[in-house]
């Protein structure tokens, strides 16, 4: 397992140079409809792509994190060429530092993390925000699973987090409610949808992403070995054909509809 | 026939319901488990459950709140080879760090398992499904309500355990507040009333019925105009697009304007008086029955499912 | 669905990543802050503030201006600009126009270092709204013949006239208005609270009604010497502006017309009578595929154009043939489209008819359908047509 190089410690003087790393997907935009052609997705057909839902709030905390206590924001992503251009989106509302890690055709999300967590370690990161999981893959193995591989402390559907006096302060559900929760050393957090209000870009912040350079980086820049895996993709399919709508009559029946909600449809 | 190792979620003192479904799940493909009790909680209840090799019951006071990174530490030590994990927002958590610990890879929210090992998941939403074959070790995580439960008749060993692991996050306030109900653009269940309604005292009941199932509730276009409903809370042309799991409609005819706004989520139940009403052509579900005989029912079936 | 523009041909992937990043910034915007409160804003009669504070917050004000916090990009994203606008709104998009190409535009190009300095950047930041006098009462199609007049006091110039239809005259801050000084039209800087001006807002309007439309009233209006535009003399100084607007126009209009034809679409495939979708019927597909026709001329027309312009190839005529086009087609669109969505269409629940009756005021607006035609015409044969004297 990799470890982190530097030990940080925060002190009154490192508010100027914290280095904020947001992990950012490119999929699907949600309301894109999706082809299956060949057994597989067409990723061709997709007509618009866009950051992942959950990751814009990751990205504008960061944001406000980085105004609040200075420092750096670098904006990662591991994918094909294609996700450039969403890194360039953040650059646009003030992304520092952009790096794409190109994924090689990869989608294991364990050989994903390992090469976020070396790239986090790569360009010394103080603290990782993620969204809570991906629009495509609705997995969430992200935030945690880089957490483990950086021994990092992991703080999962956040909807805030504050930086103060060298700890982490964030905001997370609870069974009665919410609760604050603080955490020391380096942390990741992984973000549900916030109260927060996502940023808009404006002309200035375009122009200037346009000049930004997007460092592309490999596996082997990175040193991870991807080896591999004992997980093989089958097929992806179109979902189950929906069944022809099913009328009842009278109230008596609506014990049967609820118990078909749950076992035929699987929405409650 | 390997075993699984299960890791046992509970709700209060007792097990989650999603913990039989793990072992029914082991069972359907002909193997057993090997249940991980965290915190010691509700040992005795999982030796009972029928396919159950033994229980591994953890203690230690890493176990005080849910820190995932202390609680896979702790587990780790116990856990080997295909481990199943309900695909709770701890679970998927606890299953991420383990995974990632032991190098192995993890699937998460799965609604089906055969042999081979073969599991199906929902991707992008639900538009698309991926089967996958796992050969080797690996952690999957079970979407809750996706797998038949287990039955009791079981009488396992249970072997207790002490861990130990540094907990990382502190508990600075808890906020105990009821959390509002969610709006309909984010909700994954809305429950809408129409002119059906009779009144807006009596969106009384269908917010009573929000409250159960964490749903947002919704109203027509008449409603808002009409009985003064916020219009936040418009589906329709001139309201709110929304695209839930589930979208509810009570007393709705369905416009064309109001179809507009809630046609494309993914499953639709209607209850009208009216069995004419043109909501019933776009509901994979209708109940034809006014609401004051179909509303009280709706709630005690709910309620019930729900406890 | 979130909104998808009608693309058929894909010009959009013509443009560059730079403008399809300013594209997507002002459709989102328009998404989320513009649709939603539209119909409101339409029935109530007014522009809201909050838009004005967000195209300033956007920096979309006067795109093609450089220089003096101006936002410096192509013709070709000003022109995605207008056409994302104006997909909600024309009158919104007519705010950004008379901003960018009628106030911004002439300071920008005829005005000295000083009136450059003290009006842009606080235009192109939305803090001052600005405006256009040039149509007066009895003066439409032809400006030249304006009685506006400026007289040279020594110490002061003043003004005496009307000008009417000026969008956003009764919230401006500032006003460039032409004048006759000595017989020859000037550009004058009006400022909101010189003596003897006042721009009583034009009220009962069944168009553009999300957008306020003023009479600009000079009544021995009193102006400082140094307010006068120096750099041009004559009808090229309206002209240059028009030709700019107009240029935006020809990109907006397609954005109505897209709208349109959305709409139009997605209620087709709804509407169910005699059993099936009217989509399935070919009375309404054919219109359909007519709108899906003259929206993909009418863009690819606007971004050819918009290359000339920004190349410095062209010529007035080949905007005049742009904005003719495709504001005809937007309206025709608008009318068919209205068709298509039957009584529903007459609601304020669809965009329809509040585009319909916009449009009305964009074919009339910036040279009206006709005179664009005699512009071309005369261009054809080299014969002017607008007027019996030679």
């Amino acid at each position: 397992m990799v470890k982190l190089k530097h030990e940080k410690t925060f002190g009154e003087n490192r508010g100027l140079n914290m280095n904020i790393a947001v992990l950012l997907k490119q999929v699907p935009d949600t309301t894109a409809k999706i082809i299956i052609s060949g057994g597989k997705v067409d990723e061709n057909s997709v007509s618009k792509w866009s950051m992942s839902p959950y990751d814009e709030y990751a990205l504008e905390s960061g944001l406000q994190m980085k105004e609040k206590n200075g420092g750096a924001l670098i904006a990662i992503t591991c994918g094909p060429d294609r996700s450039k251009k969403m890194l360039t989106d953040a650059a646009a509302v003030g992304a520092d530092t952009l790096v794409h890690i190109s994924d090689e055709g990869v989608s294991d999300s364990t050989h994903v993390q390992q090469l976020l967590a070396a790239a986090i370690m790569k360009y010394e990161a103080d603290v990782v925000l993620c969204g809570k999981q991906a629009a495509d893959t609705n997995a969430g193995s992200t935030g945690p699973g880089v957490a483990e591989i950086l021994e990092a402390t992991c703080v999962t559907l956040v909807s805030e987090v504050n930086y103060t006096d060298g700890k982490y302060i964030t905001m997370r559900p609870s069974n009665t409610g919410s609760e604050k929760v603080s955490t020391q050393g380096t942390s990741v957090f992984a973000f549900d949808k916030g109260t927060v209000e996502l940023r808009r870009p404006n002309v200035r912040g375009i122009m200037m992403a346009k000049k930004k350079n997007i460092e592309s980086i490999t596996s082997s820049d990175l040193d991870v070995d991807l080896n591999n895996s004992n997980i093989n993709l089958d097929s992806q399919t179109p979902p189950p054909e929906k069944a022809e709508g099913q009328k009842f009559e009278g109230a008596e029946n609506v014990p049967i509809v609820v118990s078909k909600l749950r076992n035929e449809a699987n929405v409650i | 026939m390997m075993n699984f190792t299960i890791i046992a979620e509970t709700n209060g003192e007792n097990l989650h319901p999603t913990t039989y479904q793990l072992i029914g799940a082991a069972s359907s493909i002909g193997s057993k488990s090997i249940v991980i009790c965290p915190n010691g909680k509700a040992e005795s209840e999982a030796a009972s459950i029928e396919g159950v090799e033994k229980v591994i019951s953890v203690v230690g006071d890493c176990f005080d709140i849910f820190d995932g990174g202390a609680w896979s530490t702790a587990l780790n030590t116990v856990c080997e080879g295909k481990i199943l994990i309900s695909a709770s927002p701890n679970g998927r958590e606890i299953g991420a760090r383990l995974a990632a610990k032991r190098n192995i890879p993890i699937i998460q929210d799965i609604v089906s398992i055969s042999e081979g090992i073969v599991v199906k998941r929902p991707i992008y939403s639900g538009k698309a499904v991926e089967t996958l074959t796992v050969s080797g070790d690996a952690v999957i995580t079970l979407r809750p309500n996706a797998f038949e439960a287990a039955e009791l008749g079981g009488a396992a060993p249970i072997n207790t355990v002490n861990q130990s692991a540094d907990i990382k996050i502190s508990i600075q306030e808890a906020i105990n507040k009821a959390s509002e109900r969610l709006d309909v653009t984010e909700a994954d269940i809305i429950i809408s009333g129409g002119r059906g309604m009779g009144t807006i005292e009596n969106f009384s009941h269908l917010e009573d019925i929000a409250d159960i199932v964490d749903a947002a509730v919704g109203a027509s276009r008449a409603v808002v105009d009409e009985w003064g409903m916020p219009h936040r809370m418009q589906v329709g042309q001139t309201g709110k697009t929304v695209t839930p799991s589930l979208y509810i409609a009570v007393g709705i005819s369905g416009a064309i304007q109001h179809l507009a706004g809630m046609r494309s989520s993914k499953y639709i139940l209607a209850i009208n008086k009216d069995p004419d009403a043109p909501i019933f052509g776009v509901a994979d579900y209708g109940i034809v029955a006014t609401w004051e005989e179909a509303i009280p029912a709706l709630k005690s079936a709910l309620s019930e499912l729900k406890s | 669905m979130a909104y998808e523009a009608l693309d058929f041909y894909d010009v959009d992937s013509l443009l560059s990543e730079e403008e399809r990043m300013v594209r997507d910034m002002v459709r989102d915007w328009v998404d989320e802050e513009v649709i939603p409160n539209i119909e409101n804003a339409c029935r109530e009669g007014l522009f809201p503030d909050e838009w004005r504070v967000a195209l300033g917050e956007m920096g979309v004000l006067g795109a093609p201006l450089k220089g003096y916090g101006c936002p410096g990009l192509s013709y070709a994203a000003y022109g995605v600009i207008c056409r994302e606008l104006e997909r909600g709104d024309s009158g919104l998009r007519s705010f950004a126009s008379v901003q960018g190409s009628l106030a911004m535009y002439p300071i920008w190009d005829f005005g000295s270092e000083e009136q450059k300095k003290k009006y842009l950047p606080k235009m192109a930041s939305g803090e001052w709204i600005g405006c256009f006098g040039l149509t007066e009462p009895d003066y439409g199609s032809n400006p030249g013949d304006m009685i506006t007049k400026a007289e040279d006091k020594g110490d002061h110039y003043l003004i005496n006239g009307a000008k009417m239809w000026i969008t956003n005259g009764t919230i401006a801050e500032v006003a460039v208005v032409w004048a006759k000084l000595d017989g020859v039209i000037r550009g004058f800087i009006i400022e909101k609270n010189d003596p003897g001006f006042s721009a009583p807002e034009m009220k009962g309007k069944h168009s553009l009604k999300a957008s306020v439309t003023s009479e600009l009233v000079f009544q021995d209006c009193k102006i400082p010497k140094d307010r006068m535009l120096p750099g041009v003399k004559g009808l090229r100084g309206p002209f240059s502006c028009l030709n700019n607007a107009r240029f935006g126009i020809s990109w907006g209009a397609l954005g109505s017309a897209q709208a349109c034809f959305d709409s139009a679409k997605e209620y087709a495939m709804s509407r169910i009578q005699f059993n099936h979708p009217i989509a399935s019927y070919q009375l309404v597909q054919n219109k359909l595929a007519w709108m899906l026709r003259e929206i993909t001329k009418g863009q690819l027309l606007a971004y050819h154009l918009a290359q000339k312009k920004d190349a410095g190839t062209w010529i007035p005529e080949h905007i005049s043939l742009a904005k003719m086009n495709n504001v005809d087609i937007a309206l025709e669109i608008a009318r068919v489209a209205r068709d298509i969505h039957g009584a529903n269409g007459i609601l304020d629940e669809y965009p329809i008819m509040r585009h319909m009756a916009n449009l009305e005021s964009v074919k009339t607006y910036e040279g009206t359908h006709d005179i664009h035609n005699l512009i071309i015409g005369r261009h054809i044969t080299g014969i002017q047509a607008f007027t019996r004297e030679a």
